[in-house]
């Protein structure tokens, strides 16, 4: 089977890009294929993923665009951390296109599930590629669709929200092409390898600025505060099933990004500590901004800005317990906060209020039960997956030493318990009448996935100990990567 | 897997949750038959325990089960409680909604206090401890309302308690290597003694809020009263003393050494004689019957406190007496108030009265309770009380003793005003319908739990002995010239026995009992109304003369100075500038584009001034 037709994680970024090329022409044959052809291609690509995220744990898969070896032709870097992100966008992608199955009613439709699968393609492009301008392309690609997503309702709200988006997030493209411009007039090579073997050739005055440029400008779609100010909006005002897109893919991509351009291109302590720093200050101002939030998509989008700070935090250690940390908040917030999203868009609609969640216990008993145990797992309560996550982010800490994180840490943790213990605590409230309306299968089928996922990852932490284990030594071993990727 | 092992225990009470869960959508009887054989069985097989220790990992940590006396101790008190709890649950619950919830919560939460009690090691303790957190949280926001705002408040709190525990744990790990309690000491006494203090600090703290001392005992008063009442009876009899065991194992298994360890346990112990002394007096105020209970609650865990501070080995055994004790008589007066809401759906004391013969059996249940309570012979409180005026003396701390037996004697007055609001004077024509509550899943619990306050009055031995292993495990020698089964004796060699004051005071009972009876109670004598305040005029026959409104305004207006000061209201007040804060926060997200591309092109500016500035 291989021999005949060879998987590559070409493969990741091609089969989306194709179907959502081909998708308005089969469209034309039956309007059914909309809705199956995007939920084949996840599959396609999650099959993919489980026959070389096992090889690529032993070894890297370094695929040669078109036969051009780096550094002149574009490579794919297909390592344990790249996989680990492909393969949660893959599963991510499928759940969400599970769950729009049924929810998604909004027309046109062929359009929703084209951008889909364009966000889904570019925010892996962005964790696959080994060039640095190809991961800009690939950034754009991602925020195009983000774009167009945010904006997909055609309200005028959402047009506004998804305005201020496009505004912040052009800024973000601007910096990144002004800093790999700069870089790439000093060394003359755009390949990420080669670029880390060159840096002595840029003055360290131009690498801050540069480091400065890449920070802004990934910050921004990493949601660094203060850059974040589009992410409320934007969260609010997409579809659910896309904001929990944005929750578990474009902000995670973006953060990939991040950390590998660091720690490649700019080793110094001091942006560490600067990444470390931010990612606190952004955990901190955006629990507190979410204590009074009344719309719970604005809620849960401070939340994710929160709950992507701590994971920033521990990423900022840059210790290999540190990025472990790191990689296992953002698996963990993932999957927890694509949950709460989808349970409180079946549960409440797009316009979900605080309010609306007064007496749901009696009308929709299982929705509510998934919100708890979303709302459990991302305060972070044993047994669920988000305990795991936040002890390994402070042990993470306490090994550094840094004692007065862990009590921030914890302190914002208070904070988060507060709002989402209140909107739980309306859940039981004892208002409106039993069973009202039901939660169509793919839905629940969806958040199934999902809350089996937190349960055994709560119960079974081991599980994916060395998935995580081998993506932060990927991360952090820059000598491997290099070597990899200019062997030849 | 091995049925004397701790796996199989927690298998037991963990599985039964869920398998009660599954059964309610059979039928409700199964369902509690379920709930019934699964406490129950946990609480038998308490008694073959076996001594084996298991180990297991997860997440990379290792996590360690054992039992030992000191734990067994409290897994006792967990398993008395229990079971009259989910019998007394099946007919008062019976009327609510969503039972299924109830039942998973209450038996996740029951196993997650066996699970805190046999873990060795902190982490386990900690997750069995957030694991009783939220199920509680789950618990207490049952009834929905009111409730809802008690519970967050409540969970707020102990998350405020948990976080600094899991704050210690995380450090006392990086400094050990190890997670277990034991290896955690070792290591412990060789940090500096700042650390020692700071980690212990945090410790103390965090489970003094499950404990309810002040001042982080804002919870309790609000989720005790707003809990289903049969889960209130465990959640301050058993619940509340987890932190107990908590602040047992810091202060003598990990912080003794320390040179801050006698000041911190001095400074403890006054906070515990605090405690008891303003929980008291807010007690006398309150209205509501579940309301006093909660405070009442608050100032016993006070007097345990205080015992467990001091660290003689009698004030130990005090306080661990007081510990069961306590547990069972709140548990009585909870059952027995819930009894009455059960039947009249009311607990405001200012609107009940004269049920003492509609309902004799939850009369006699508040009565040997508040007998109890007030520590009053030959029941059980009276024992703990004189073990604790006792270490208290012989340790040379006298003003506590004033304090102990303020708040002890002031107890009088709301115990006094619970039992006259709801039971005694004029009745009522509303009440005439009220029934005494069924026998067998009511009657029965609070009447066992009466036995028990009984029998430890006589033969204290039996709770006592229990206490000295545990004690002895703790490193407390306990020398059998303390106590026997039913004598306490004392350092200067006066000693008590009980047996002889139960013969006396039975004899000195039955023969007053008797010659009421012959000479004065043959039969009931009618006795007119009059009352001064009639002016002359003949009141009407159902006019009630016996009001028990402004019960204590006279000692209101005395203790009006120490009373208008709230610790909880300063509590509050951090808790909305918090909010307000957010609320603030909130404003840098204008919704305005403009701003916030602002932000970027400002922050960009910022970050290349301080890089040019640090090169």
């Amino acid at each position: 089977m291989p021999e005949l037709f060879p998987l590559s994680p070409v493969h990741y970024v091609a089969a989306p890009l194709l179907a959502a090329f081909l998708l308005p022409l089969v469209a034309k044959l039956s309007r059914s294929f909309i809705k199956i052809l995007p939920g084949l291609t996840f599959l396609y690509v999650l099959y993919v993923s489980a026959v070389l995220y096992p090889q690529a744990l032993q070894a890297p898969i370094i695929e040669q665009i078109a036969g051009w070896a780096p550094p002149l032709g574009i490579n794919l870097y297909y390592g344990p951390m790249a996989g680990l992100f492909a393969s949660l966008f893959s599963a991510l992608g499928f759940i969400v296109w599970l769950y729009s199955l049924t929810q998604m009613k909004q027309e046109p439709l062929d359009r929703f599930y084209i951008l889909l699968m364009m966000l889904v393609a570019g925010a892996t492009g962005m964790v696959l590629t080994g060039d640095i301008f190809n991961l800009f392309v690939f950034m754009e690609i991602t925020a195009i669709s983000a774009y167009s997503l945010t904006a997909f309702l055609r309200e005028d709200d959402k047009a506004e929200a998804g305005f201020k988006y496009i505004l912040i997030g052009s800024l973000a493209s601007a910096f990144v092409l002004l800093g790999i411009a700069i870089l790439y007039s000093y060394t003359g090579t755009l390949n990420l390898a080669d670029l880390a073997l060159n840096m002595d050739k840029v003055p360290l005055s131009v690498r801050v600025i540069v480091f400065g440029l890449f920070l802004v400008g990934f910050g921004i779609e990493a949601e660094i505060f203060p850059l974040n100010g589009w992410a409320p909006d934007a969260y609010s005002a997409a579809p659910a099933p896309v904001s929990a897109l944005f929750a578990g893919i474009t902000v995670k991509a973006a953060l990939y990004a991040l950390a590998r351009v660091t720690i490649l291109l700019f080793p110094f302590a001091g942006s560490m500590a600067l990444i470390s720093i931010l990612g606190l200050v952004t955990l901190v101002i955006s629990e507190l901004a979410a204590l009074h939030q009344k719309n719970l998509f604005r809620m849960l989008a401070y939340s994710s800005m929160g709950q992507v700070g701590l994971a920033i935090a521990a990423l900022g250690l840059f210790t290999a317990e540190g990025v472990y940390a790191a990689l296992f908040a953002m698996i963990n917030h993932a999957i927890v906060k694509g949950m709460l999203f989808l349970t409180v868009f079946a549960m409440a609609g797009g316009s979900a209020t605080l309010d609306g969640l007064n007496g749901m216990g009696r009308k929709k008993p299982i929705l509510s039960l998934l919100f708890t145990l979303g709302a459990f797992a991302i305060i972070g309560l044993p047994p669920f997956s988000g305990f795991w996550s936040k002890l390994s982010v402070l042990t993470a800490m306490g090994q550094t030493g840094n004692y007065a994180m862990i009590a921030i840490v914890l302190a914002t943790t208070i904070v988060e318990a507060a709002y989402f213990l209140r909107a739980t605590g309306r859940l039981y409230l004892s208002e409106g009448n039993p069973a009202e309306g039901k939660t169509p299968l793919s839905a629940i089928a969806a958040l199934a996935v999902l809350a089996a996922g937190i349960l055994w990852i709560g119960f079974f932490p081991g599980s994916i100990d060395e998935t995580l284990t081998a993506g932060a030594q990927d991360l952090l071993d820059t000598a491997k990567y290099t070597e990899g990727v200019l062997k030849d | 897997m091995d049925i004397t092992g701790i796996p199989f225990f927690l298998a037991v009470s963990f599985g039964g949750a869920f398998l009660a869960y599954l059964m309610n959508f059979a039928h409700r009887f199964l369902r509690n038959a379920v709930v019934l054989l699964t406490v129950s069985a946990s609480a038998a097989l308490l008694f073959w325990l076996g001594d084996e220790t298991f180990s297991m990992e997860m997440g990379g940590f290792v996590l360690t089960l054992g039992k030992t006396p000191y734990s067994l101790f409290f897994a006792g008190i967990v398993a008395l409680l229990a079971v009259p709890t989910v019998l007394f649950s099946f007919t008062y619950m019976a009327k609510e909604e969503r039972p299924a919830m109830y039942y998973l919560n209450l038996l996740i939460t029951i196993a997650a206090m066996y699970g805190i009690l046999f873990s060795l090691d902190l982490l386990s303790l900690f997750i069995f401890w957030e694991i009783m957190t939220w199920s509680s949280f789950l618990l207490t926001i049952h009834k929905g309302g009111n409730a809802t705002k008690a519970g967050v408040k409540y969970f707020l709190y102990s998350a405020a308690g948990a976080y600094a525990i899991l704050f210690s744990v995380v450090i006392l790990y990086n400094m050990s290597g190890s997670l277990l309690i034991e290896d955690v000491a070792r290591s412990f006494v060789l940090q500096n003694p700042l650390m020692q203090l700071m980690l212990a600090g945090t410790l103390l703290f965090g489970f003094s809020v499950k404990a309810g001392l002040m001042p982080m005992h804002g919870w309790a008063p609000d989720a005790y009263a707003e809990s289903p009442a049969p889960f209130t009876a465990l959640f301050s009899g058993a619940l509340s003393k987890m932190g107990i065991f908590g602040m047992g194992m810091v202060l003598y298994q990990i912080f003794l050494q320390s040179p801050f360890s006698l000041p911190v346990r001095e400074l403890l112990a006054w906070a515990g004689g605090i405690t008891s002394a303003l929980a008291t007096l807010r007690a006398i105020q309150q209205t509501d019957a579940k309301r006093l209970l909660a405070y009442s609650s608050v100032a016993q865990l006070g007097y345990i406190v205080m015992g467990l501070a001091l660290g003689t080995p009698l004030s130990m055994m005090a306080a661990l007496f007081i510990t069961l004790l306590h547990g069972v008589f709140k548990a009585m007066l909870f059952f027995a108030v819930g009894a009455v809401y059960f039947r009249t759906g009311l607990t405001d004391l200012n609107e009940l009265r004269g049920l003492i013969r509609r309902m004799p059996v939850s009369f006699l249940t508040v009565l040997m309770a508040i007998i109890s309570l007030a520590n009053i012979p030959p029941l059980g409180g009276f024992v703990g009380k004189w073990l604790l005026y006792e270490s208290l003396i012989q340790s040379d701390h006298y003003f506590l003793v004033i304090v102990a037996f303020f708040s002890s004697t002031a107890s009088f007055l709301y115990v006094y005003r619970l039992i006259f609001s709801i039971f005694l004077g004029q009745e009522e024509k509303e009440f005439e319908h009220v029934k005494e509550v069924p026998f067998l899943t009511m009657q029965l619990p609070m009447l066992a739990l009466a036995a028990v306050t009984f029998i430890t009055g006589i033969f204290p031995g039996i709770v006592l002995a229990p206490i000295s292993s545990a004690l002895t495990y703790l490193g407390f020698p306990i020398q059998h010239d303390m106590w026997s089964m039913s004598m306490l004796f004392n350092e200067w060699g006066n000693r008590m026995n009980l047996l002889a004051m139960i013969s006396v005071i039975g004899t000195v009972f039955l023969t007053g009992f008797t010659i009421l009876y012959f000479y004065r109670m043959r039969r009931t004598r009618y006795v007119t109304t009059k009352d001064i305040h009639t002016s002359g005029e003949v009141p009407t026959e159902n006019e009630n003369l016996t009001y028990a409104i402004n019960f204590y305004q006279p000692f209101e207006r005395a203790a009006h100075p120490v009373l208008s000061k709230s610790i909880r209201a300063w509590i509050d007040w951090i808790g909305r500038s918090v909010s307000e804060l957010g609320d603030f926060l909130r404003h840098i997200y204008t919704g305005d584009g403009q701003t916030y591309a602002w932000y970027v092109v400002l922050f960009l500016t910022f970050m290349l001034a301080a890089g040019s500035w640090i090169l």
